[in-house]
């Protein structure tokens, strides 16, 4: 397992309390994510990752009754500053879903409307290389690449998963947050995904949300164990599940959980 | 402490089972050791067959150790813990085996003892061999604990089981100057005594795995 702990801190969250109206959501959320690293988040339902998650690309700001304090840094600077634009931060944080979620567009307006509502791409050209280049990275290419008029809906679920993180590495960000990205998937498209994400860290910075121990185990290098709001335990992923040193962590990754 | 209750009954059950498959094989090797002690020693001539009949059966708890594990690294990817339990049973039941033909090899070379075989060469056999078997309790008992400081105790009495061994190997040696005729007889008695501190080492490493198993990390000295 390639473990790379020293490598430089791209996200960093202080004291990150988070807030559902009365209900506290997050309780004094200290993680450091690697750069090019995966950093899988496990822990049972409920358990605030999605939420953490979800504060790394300012999320939860179009929850009205979600309210945070504390800090996400990204790159040392905090994307919660008055001065930071959400879009801009979007553009650098993607996101893919549990649920395949393409637009009700072509193939190609799928992955190109992120290039131009951020105006990355100026020419017909440049978006053609864009298009191909994301899918080409997102291990779809050759299976559309005859096809980019049919609608992103038509494909399998597996391959619009793809698709979407085409669309999400089409506007060059520097983080992928992961959220379940396989749980509606089978075994072969999951591999697929899991492949891709060994490939991705090494452009890009990824934050996996799974319920699945043995996909944390085999796409991550660190693992933070969520519960109830709180991280019980972050570690090197093979220290996490062959040693963990909290027995709530052992309880949960056992099987023995409750 | 970590919980003992898993949610899905049936993999607790399952290791359970594996952990009473490896102390039922650890018995019987122990029981074999000291017929095979007997047989050398008292000539203790049905102990022979007791330990054939031992020795199938040890190898057909480690045929049964390996499906246990097998199942359960297929059916419930183990980790952290239950995947040390799987693990370290793997190992420590090689380890059982190797003992048990360690034992059965000694036992084979059981011959009437000489009339002048000296009494000092005998007890210290004997204590070599008490010395081994006390050793192979103790891990036993380290197992079924899952002590740590048992496990550490045995391994640092695995230097006593040497010194017995190099002692007895001049006892034989001794025996061995004093007349010819003793060549082959003495030549069974450097294999026992060499078994014996074979079986030693396998009682050290299986000690070192429940080390493993407990603390996650391999003993250091």
């Amino acid at each position: 397992m390639d473990l790379t702990m020293d490598n430089k801190i791209k996200i960093k969250s202080n004291n990150l309390n988070v807030f559902y109206g009365q209900k506290q959501a997050l309780f004094d959320i200290n993680l450091e994510i690697n750069q090019n690293e995966v950093t899988a988040l496990i822990g049972p339902s409920g358990c605030g990752k999605s939420t953490f998650i979800r504060c790394i690309n300012r999320m939860n700001d179009v929850i009205d009754i979600c309210r945070m304090e504390g800090q996400i840094q990204i790159d040392d600077k905090n994307i919660y500053d008055p001065g930071v634009d959400v879009v801009q931060l979007r553009e650098k944080v993607g996101m893919v879903f549990q649920k395949p979620n393409p637009f009700p567009k072509s193939i190609y307006e799928n992955v190109s409307y992120g290039p131009k509502i951020h105006g990355i791409g100026e020419s017909k050209d440049d978006l053609d290389q864009i298009v191909e280049n994301s899918l080409k990275r997102a291990a779809l290419w050759n299976e559309v690449k005859d096809r980019l008029e049919e609608p992103g809906t038509s494909l399998s679920g597996g391959q619009q998963q793809r698709l979407c993180i085409a669309r999400a590495i089409s506007v060059n960000p520097e983080i992928i947050l992961m959220d379940e990205p396989c749980s509606a998937l089978d075994p072969i498209a999951t591999a697929k995904i899991e492949e891709l994400i060994d490939e991705l860290k090494k452009t890009f910075t990824i934050v996996i949300v799974t319920h699945s121990m043995a996909q944390a185990v085999r796409v991550s290098q660190k693992t933070g164990f969520f519960h109830m709001g709180k991280i019980i335990e972050v570690g090197t992923t093979e220290q996490i599940f062959k040693n963990p040193t909290n027995n709530m962590t052992q309880d949960y990754i056992t099987g023995r959980f409750g | 402490m970590t919980n003992d209750t898993h949610i899905v009954k049936s993999y607790g059950e399952e290791l359970q089972f594996l952990n009473d498959s490896i102390i039922q094989m650890g018995s019987l090797t122990e029981s074999l050791l000291t017929d095979s002690m007997n047989a050398i020693t008292i000539l203790d001539k049905d102990a022979v067959d007791r330990i054939v009949q031992s020795d199938k059966k040890i190898n057909e708890y480690r045929a049964k150790i390996d499906t246990q594990i097998m199942t359960i690294l297929v059916k419930r990817a183990p980790m952290a813990i239950d995947l040390r339990v799987a693990i370290s049973a793997l190992r420590i039941s090689q380890d059982l085996e190797r003992i048990g033909d360690l034992a059965k090899g000694s036992a084979k070379k059981i011959v009437p003892l000489p009339e002048d075989l000296s009494q000092t060469l005998l007890d210290s056999l004997k204590r070599l061999g008490n010395t081994v078997k006390n050793q192979l309790n103790k891990t036993l008992d380290a197992y079924i604990k899952k002590s740590k400081e048992g496990a550490i105790e045995v391994i640092k009495l695995d230097e006593n089981v040497n010194e017995l061994t190099y002692l007895s190997i001049k006892e034989i040696l001794n025996f061995l100057s004093k007349d010819n005729k003793n060549l082959e007889f003495a030549t069974n008695l450097l294999f026992v005594a060499k078994n014996l501190e074979r079986a030693g080492d396998h009682i050290r490493r299986i000690s070192e795995n429940i080390y493993y198993l407990v603390e996650g990390d391999y003993y250091k000295k």
